[in-house]
C-alpha cells in the first residue's frame, strides 16, 4: 500500500528499531542511502547495510538477515515485482520499497499489510482499480462484489445481471461473466505492465522525508541533488520530469542559501554553499580540458560526428568561430586564461546555436566549498559511477559500493578525485568504442530494431549495466547521426556483451528509440521475457531493471530470431 | 599532559546553546543541565553542545569573547606587553577549535577569528619561548608567569623540566669532588 504520511507510517516506526537497508547499486539509491544513514546516526538508530546487485543477491541477503531484522528497506529494487511471493517472508516482517522503478506490481500496491510503499501518489502511476483485477471467487452465490478497497474505477467490474430464469442458465451467465471478466483483466494487466520506466529521485523522497522533519541539511540537499542528476545522466527521466524536479530543489537551495548569508556575517569559506548554475553540458569540463571534453559528451561528438574528418575540421571551425586558440582549449580547464573563461558559456551557446547544438546549457547545481573544490551536479555523478562499476582486479561488489558510498561525502576528496579520473577513462572508452562502431558499421537492422555486437576492447567496462546503458544510449545517438535511412532512426536498439567466458554468457540490453519528446519508456522488459519462454533460451532477468538480462552466448540466435517475430 | 586530554579537560566549560528539542531537567554526577525547550537558550558544557549539534538538535550561540572586534583588541594588547595579558576564557585555542570545526555556521566570521586566535596563540608562545630562555640563561632559581593557560603550559612543560633535569646533571658533573655518578 502506498504511505501517506512518510514520517509518521515510516519513520517513526523504524526508529526504535533494528532496520536492514538493502540497497540497488545504483547512484541514486547511494544518495537516498546517504541521506537516510545520516537521519539515523542523528537518532541512533541501528541499522545493517548491504548492497544488492540483483534478485539473487536481495534473496540471499534477505535469507540472511531474515532471523534478525523485521523491517527492512528497500531502496531502488523490489517494487515492479511481487515481493512477498519471491522472499516469502514471514507474518510480521515489514518492507518499506522506496523504488524508483514503474510500474508497481499490483501485489505490491494492494497489500495492505507487509509492503508500504514510500512513493507519492501523484507520480502519474495509472494503477488499474483493484475491482478490475481482484475479485473474490464466490461460486454458488450470484452476488460476488469484490470491492473491499475500490478506487474509483475507471470501468465498474463485470456487470451481474440478476435473471430470474433457471439456475442453469444463470449459471451459465456467470461464466461467460467470468471469462470477460478475466479477458479484460488480461488486458489492462498487459497494458499497464508493458512499459517500463522511472518515477521521482528516490534521494528527493527521503529529502523531503528529512525536510518535514526540519532536520535537511545542505549535505543531504546535495544528495537529493545529485540523486536527480543520475536520473538524467542515464536519461532515465522524461526532460520535463527533470526540469519539474530541479525546480522543485531550486526552491530548497534558495531556502537553505538564505538562511545563513548577508553582507556583514559572511559565512565561513568552509562552509558548503550550493548554487542553481545554467551550465554547459560538456562532461567534467572543470577537471578535464576543454577540448577533451568537447570531444568525449555524447551530445556535442554527435552533433559534429567527431568519427569522421569532416566532423574534425567541423570542430576546428567551431573552436575558430568562437576566437579560442586551440594551445588554450587543449590546456587543463583551470589553468585557461581568465580572459577566457569570464563570457565562457555565453561564447560556447552562442557559437553552439549556429552549429545546431540548441540546447549545450542545461540547468544544474553546482557546489563549491573550501578554496579550490568545485564541482557540478553531473561531475560527481560520473565520478561516483565510475568507482561503483570500477573493474580492477580483486575488487568485490561490496568494496566498490563502499568506495562509492565514500567517494559522495566531502571528507574523502581525494576518493571524488580519483573517480573523476576514472570517469574520464571510461567516457574515452565510450567515444572510442562509439568511433569503431559506426565507422564498421556494426550496427545492423535487424527489421523491429537495431543491433549490436560488440566484441572489440574494453570488454570488461562494458560488462557493468550503467556503463552499457551510457554505450548504447550514446551509439543510438550517434548512429541517428550518421545514418540517412530515416526508417532505421526510430528504431531502438538492442546491445550484446560477453560478460563471462568460462560460462560463455551475454549480457543484453535493450532501450527504445531516441527522440526529442521520448517518454523514455522501455518495452523491452516483457519482449525478452516472452522471447526466453517461447525458445526456452536459457536467460536470466536478474537485473531490477527489467530490460537487462543474461543470455547464454548458443541461444543468442533463436533468441533475438523469437524477438524479431514478436516485434514485428 | 597528552594535548588530547587537555582539550577533554576543556569541554566542561559552558555554552550557551538554543535547542529545538524538549526534555526535562537532567540530574548528572557532575551537575544540573537545565530542562530543555524549543528556542530558549541554555547553558550546557562544551561535550554536550557538540554532541547535540552533531546530531542536528541545537544551535551553539558563539561565546561572548569569540568576536572579531574583542579578540582584535586582545591581540594588539598582546603584542603591545612584554608580559602575558589576561584573556578572557582559560581554554580559548581548544574551544575555538572545537566550535569553528563543529559549529562554524554558527559562528559569524568564522575565518577571521581563526586567524585572530591563531595570532594571539603565536605571540604567547613567542613569549614563553622567550621567558623560558632568559630564566635558563639567566640560572634564576623561580619565575613567575601570570594569565598562561594550560594548554600553552602544555606545551612546553615536557621539554622544559627534561632539559632542566639534563642541566642539573650536567651542572653537578662538572663541580669536583663529586665523581659519583648521578642517579635520578
Amino acid at each position: 500500500m502506498f504511505v501517506t504520511c512518510i514520517r509518521k507510517e515510516f519513520y517513526d516506526v523504524v526508529v526504535n528499531q533494528r532496520v536492514a537497508l538493502l540497497v540497488a547499486l545504483d547512484i541514486d539509491a547511494l544518495c537516498a542511502c546517504k541521506i537516510l544513514q545520516a537521519l539515523f546516526h542523528c537518532d541512533q538508530v541501528q541499522y545493517t547495510l548491504v548492497p544488492v546487485a540483483g534478485w539473487q543477491d536481495l534473496g540471499t541477503a534477505f535469507l540472511e538477515h531474515k532471523g534478525q531484522y523485521r523491517y527492512f528497506v528497500l531502496i531502488n529494487c523490489g517494487a515492479n515485482v511481487e515481493l512477498l511471493e519471491t522472499l516469502q517472508p514471514e507474518e510480521d516482517t515489514t518492507f518499506f520499497v522506496l523504488d524508483t522503478h514503474r510500474p508497481v506490481d499490483v501485489v505490491n500496491v494492494y497489500n495492505d499489510t507487509q509492503i508500504k510503499l514510500l512513493i507519492k501518489q501523484d507520480d502519474d502511476l495509472g494503477v488499474p482499480s483493484y475491482d478490475d483485477i481482484f475479485r473474490d471467487d464466490e461460486d454458488d452465490e450470484d452476488g460476488g462484489d469484490s470491492g473491499n478497497e475500490s478506487d474509483d474505477g475507471s470501468e465498474p467490474s463485470g456487470k451481474r445481471r440478476r435473471f430470474d430464469e433457471g439456475a442453469m442458465e444463470r449459471r451459465i451467465e456467470r461464466q461467460r461473466a467470468k471469462r470477460e471478466w478475466e479477458a479484460r483483466r488480461r488486458e489492462i494487466l498487459f497494458d499497464y505492465e508493458q512499459y517500463e520506466y522511472h518515477g521521482t529521485s528516490a534521494a528527493m523522497v527521503i529529502f523531503e522525508l528529512a525536510w518535514v522533519m526540519t532536520k535537511d541539511t545542505k549535505d543531504m540537499l546535495w544528495w537529493a541533488v545529485i540523486g536527480l542528476t543520475d536520473q538524467w545522466v542515464h536519461d532515465k527521466i522524461t526532460q520535463m520530469k527533470y526540469v519539474t524536479d530541479i525546480a522543485t530543489l531550486q526552491r530548497h537551495v534558495s531556502r537553505h542559501n538564505h538562511r545563513n548569508e548577508d553582507e556583514e556575517n559572511s559565512l565561513s569559506i568552509d562552509c558548503m554553499r550550493i548554487s542553481f548554475e545554467y551550465d554547459l553540458r560538456l562532461s567534467l569540463y572543470q577537471h578535464w580540458s576543454l577540448y577533451e571534453s568537447i570531444c568525449n559528451t555524447s551530445y556535442t561528438s554527435c552533433s559534429f560526428k567527431l568519427w569522421s574528418i569532416n566532423g574534425q575540421k567541423r570542430l576546428q571551425e567551431f573552436l575558430a568561430d568562437m576566437g579560442l586558440p586551440l594551445k588554450q582549449v587543449k590546456q587543463k580547464f583551470n589553468s585557461m586564461d581568465v580572459s577566457i573563461k569570464e563570457n565562457l558559456r555565453e561564447v560556447i551557446e552562442e557559437s553552439s546555436s549556429k552549429f545546431g547544438m540548441k540546447d549545450i546549457r542545461i540547468q544544474t547545481f553546482g557546489v563549491h566549498f573550501g578554496f579550490k573544490n568545485r564541482f557540478l551536479a553531473a561531475d560527481v555523478v560520473h565520478a561516483a559511477t565510475a568507482v561503483l562499476e570500477g573493474v580492477e582486479k580483486g575488487e568485490g561488489a561490496a568494496d566498490n559500493f563502499i568506495r562509492a558510498l565514500d567517494c559522495l561525502s566531502r571528507s574523502n576528496l581525494d576518493r571524488l578525485h580519483l573517480g573523476l579520473d576514472l570517469a574520464k577513462k571510461k567516457l574515452k572508452a565510450v567515444q572510442q568504442t562509439v568511433a569503431s562502431c559506426i565507422c564498421t558499421n556494426l550496427i545492423l537492422s535487424q527489421g523491429p530494431f537495431l543491433y549490436c555486437w560488440v566484441m572489440l576492447f574494453h570488454l570488461l567496462l562494458f560488462s557493468k549495466p550503467l556503463a552499457l546503458t551510457l554505450l548504447s544510449k550514446y551509439l543510438l545517438k550517434a548512429f541517428i547521426c550518421s545514418t540517412r535511412n530515416k526508417r532505421c532512426k526510430i528504431l531502438p536498439l538492442i546491445m550484446a556483451v560477453p560478460l563471462d567466458v568460462e560460462k560463455g554468457t551475454l549480457m543484453v540490453l535493450g532501450i527504445p528509440p531516441e527522440s526529442e519528446t521520448s517518454d523514455k519508456k522501455n518495452f523491452f522488459g516483457r519482449a525478452f521475457e516472452k522471447a526466453a519462454e517461447s525458445t526456452s533460451s536459457r536467460a536470466l532477468h536478474d537485473h531490477f531493471d527489467t530490460s537487462i538480462i543474461e543470455l547464454k552466448t548458443e541461444d543468442r540466435g533463436k533468441f533475438l530470431d523469437a524477438l524479431i517475430t514478436l516485434l514485428s | 599532559m597528552d594535548p588530547s586530554e587537555v582539550e577533554f579537560l576543556a569541554e566542561k566549560e559552558t555554552v550557551k546553546i538554543i535547542p529545538n528539542f524538549s526534555l526535562d531537567k537532567v540530574y548528572l554526577i557532575g551537575g544540573d543541565l537545565g530542562p530543555f525547550n524549543p528556542g530558549l537558550p541554555v547553558s550546557v558544557p562544551v561535550w554536550l553542545a557538540l554532541n547535540l549539534k552533531q546530531r542536528q538538535k541545537c544551535r551553539i550561540v558563539p561565546p561572548e569573547w569569540m568576536d572579531a572586534d574583542k579578540l582584535e583588541e586582545i591581540r594588539e594588547l598582546e603584542r603591545k606587553e612584554d608580559t602575558f595579558t589576561p584573556i578572557p576564557s582559560p581554554h580559548y585555542m581548544e574551544l575555538t577549535k572545537l566550535l569553528l570545526n563543529h559549529a562554524a555556521d554558527n559562528i559569524p566570521k568564522a575565518d577571521e577569528i581563526r586567524t585572530l586566535v591563531k595570532d594571539i596563540w603565536d605571540t604567547r608562545i613567542a613569549k614563553l619561548r622567550l621567558s623560558a630562555d632568559s630564566f635558563i640563561t639567566q640560572q634564576e632559581a623561580h619565575a613567575k608567569l601570570d594569565n598562561l593557560t594550560l594548554m600553552e603550559i602544555n606545551t612546553t612543560r615536557t621539554f622544559l623540566l627534561d632539559s632542566l633535569k639534563y642541566m642539573y646533571k650536567l651542572r653537578s658533573n662538572l663541580q669536583p669532588g663529586s665523581g659519583k655518578s648521578q642517579d635520578y
